[in-house]
């Protein structure tokens, strides 16, 4: 199976992997400056460019891949390797879906590293429960109350099935990176020049002084602002905490922004009906029973945190003064 | 347990729960990767964190401590007594389906019509949903009484081991019917109007095969169109339906006809099970087996998924016998029956002679003091 064009198409594959290992490539300056051009076009366009059915250019392409990998990971911003890995899983996708007629048996090898196998129904797909739900994306469409499931699998057509890799290639990707590991000189400078896009990137995320805030809200803000889908309860508690913490609605409404099913409409709602029902702050054990406390600060609800922690911190400073 | 001082109905009860567990088994399956939690006369769980290495350990802690509740995490953890909860090194978890009478409609007392409605809806999500639509085995099941008035129904399969929270809250969504779009189930093709089959999964199988099923009923069948009047006519509607064609015959409003239809046949399991604990990954549960502190039930593990429709709570989950006890009620006590003896209704401030599995349980109601 693992020929070159099938390791040019899906570098991230095991059968990829070997190919790279066998050739024990070596990092050179022209390689590092286009794999630098890849991730710079994948973060900023979102789109990663298609390989020329040459064999110098899947070998090519197999390298810079890696390349990209380790510049990113010198970057080391979350941000950054999730737009990254969203470009890397698109142009997977498109390749998918014009491998699924001219090398179909490729689409199932690439199932197979996600432990995915696909059963044919005429002219749609089974898929098994489980790997539907961890790797569909989170939309009405794919609301599993509107699909056809029966006997532990759902039937999807061939453009979700596409669509469940390309996610399926996104989470590996966002999941693997940063890879941790000494990098070469060059490398480093490219993960530098990298980094500095970002303010420019971020500039609709809302940024809120976070010094005095708990760990654990500390941390659903950083997980929102990275488009993490937080679940139900964390963003209840996260809205009574910036409530209580004295936020204006159209503040908090920019911190929830960049979830990925964000509706300003609703979470106004959500929002205001919080501010008016006055509801209190779990207690740190709730949180903790949410899997959403992150430390041990001994506040015993997120609200003491700034008057124990930091009163306690500012105490200490001022007297040393 | 604690510090604090115990009446002496806690300190009677903990001494019978200690017995009771002193004399039992207990088996827990991965019990030295479950999380631990215990609760007195005040909170369900006061103390969580816990892990024991075996069953002796597990067992020698309940015979003397004698905690009125306890209750293990669905979850699998590598160190299930770390904290904080990401230090426990979550593995995976069983899928938790928890069923409950409804709104509690009859105030404290159990009553046996509620009993009944939950244990129809236990069965229902398991004839309904867990064996032919998620494709569960019946070994993967495991069904016991909550101790109170529910079901727990646990799923332990690989299938759904390591399934986060918003994969369970999917499932969850699915038996509930939540984000449910009826009218995505029917769409027009010129004239036609064409909708789901019979032999497809999901609610658009479903509802195919209950609309076909309940055409043969007259009432039914005229509510649709008064043409279905007549058995022809009907038949072939039906054979129409057969193929994705819903309409044959020129039904008048037929999108809001079958939406209303849809609704009746109450196909979902819409606000039947509690789809937090579903989805809750790290939740802790009633162990199968323990006693409840609030009735002095077992939580009684079935032998098998079968078993539910033959289980009576108030006979077989009272556990403490026929011994007299006198008990002085401390409010009004309804008419009840448990293991078989029925006593009430009588008046708050009255004194009775009662077998120890029914004076057990309106002292563990609070609903009684030790006379």
């Amino acid at each position: 199976m693992a020929d070159l064009l099938f390791c040019s198409h899906y570098p991230f594959s095991s059968a990829a992997k070997a190919h790279v290992s066998e050739r024990r490539m070596e990092i050179v300056s022209s390689y590092v400056e286009k794999a630098e051009g890849r991730v710079r076009e994948a973060i900023v366009s979102g789109k990663v460019g298609k390989v020329p059915a040459l064999s110098e250019a899947q070998e090519e392409e197999l390298a810079l891949y890696a390349i990209a990998r380790m510049i990113v990971s010198c970057a080391n911003n979350r941000y950054l390797i999730n737009r990254y890995a969203v470009a890397e899983a698109k142009k997977t996708g498109s390749y998918l879906s014009s491998d699924a007629s001219a090398h179909p048996e490729y689409v199932d090898a690439v199932a197979a590293e996600f432990g995915i196998k696909f059963e044919k129904a005429g002219a749609l797909f089974l898929v098994p429960l489980g790997k539907y739900l961890t790797y569909t994306p989170r939309s009405i469409d794919y609301k599993l109350a509107n699909r056809e499931v029966a006997a532990g699998k759902v039937k999807v057509s061939s453009h979700e099935r596409v669509r469940i890799l390309e996610e399926a290639v996104r989470k590996k990707i966002e999941r693997e990176l940063p890879i941790r590991a000494a990098f070469p000189g060059e490398v480093k400078a490219a993960g530098a020049r990298v980094l500095a896009l970002l303010p420019k990137l971020e500039a609709n995320v809302v940024k809120v002084g976070q010094e005095n805030y708990p760990p654990c809200v500390n941390r659903m803000i950083e997980e929102l602002a990275l488009n993490v889908n937080l679940p139900h309860t964390a963003r209840v508690a996260l809205g009574i905490y910036l409530v209580k913490a004295g936020m204006p609605t159209d503040r908090i409404l920019g911190i929830f922004r960049s979830a990925p099913d964000f509706s300003e409409k609703t979470t106004r709602y959500q929002v205001e009906y919080l501010r008016t029902k006055g509801y209190s702050m779990p207690s740190c054990s709730t949180m903790d029973s949410y899997g959403a406390c992150v430390a041990e600060c001994r506040c015993g609800t997120p609200l003491n945190y700034r008057t124990n922690v930091h009163g306690r911190a500012l105490k200490k400073e001022e007297e040393t003064k | 347990m604690s510090g604090l001082v115990q009446s002496s109905e806690e300190k009677f009860l903990r001494k019978k729960f200690s017995d009771y567990y002193g004399a039992s088994s207990v088996s827990v399956r991965g019990l030295e990767k479950r999380e631990f939690g215990v609760g007195g006369w005040e909170k369900k769980i006061e103390f969580r964190h816990l892990a024991f290495k075996n069953e002796n350990e597990l067992r020698a802690r309940l015979v003397a401590e004698a905690p009125l509740y306890i209750s293990h995490s669905v979850a699998y953890y590598e160190f299930p007594d770390a904290r904080p909860m990401p230090r426990k090194n979550w593995e995976g978890s069983d899928l938790i389906f928890d069923l409950d009478t409804e709104a509690h409609s009859c105030g404290k007392f159990t009553c046996q019509k509620c009993l009944d409605g939950v244990k129809q809806d236990a069965i229902k999500l398991i004839e309904e949903f867990l064996l032919p639509d998620f494709g569960f085995s019946k070994s993967e099941l495991a069904v016991n009484f909550s101790g109170s008035r529910g079901y727990h129904v646990h799923v332990v399969s690989d299938a759904v081991y390591d399934l986060g929270r918003e994969a369970r809250r999917e499932i969850a969504d699915y038996v509930s019917g939540t984000g449910l779009s009826f009218e995505r189930l029917f769409w027009n093709e010129g004239k036609k109007f064409f909708g789901p089959t019979p032999g497809q999964g999901g609610f658009g199988g479903k509802f195919a095969r209950a609309f076909l099923a309940k055409l043969d009923d007259d009432a039914f069948a005229i509510s649709i169109a008064r043409k279905l009047k007549k058995p022809e006519e009907r038949e072939k509607l039906k054979s129409s339906i057969g193929r994705g064609n819903w309409d044959n015959i020129g039904i008048a409003n037929r999108e809001k006809k079958l939406g209303e239809k849809f609704d009746e046949m109450k196909l979902t399991m819409a606000g039947r099970i509690d789809a937090n604990v579903t989805a809750d990954t790290s939740k802790l549960i009633r162990m199968p087996d323990s006693l409840h502190g609030g009735s002095g039930f077992a939580a009684k593990r079935l032998a098998s998924p079968d078993a539910i429709a033959s289980f009576e709570p108030m006979r077989s989950a009272a556990v403490f016998g026929s011994k007299p006890l006198r008990v002085k009620a401390t409010e009004a006590i309804p008419a009840l029956n448990i293991q078989d003896f029925s006593f009430g209704p009588f008046g708050a401030g009255e004194a009775r002679e009662l077998p120890e599995a029914c004076a057990v349980y309106l002292l563990c109601k609070k609903a009684a003091v030790l006379a």
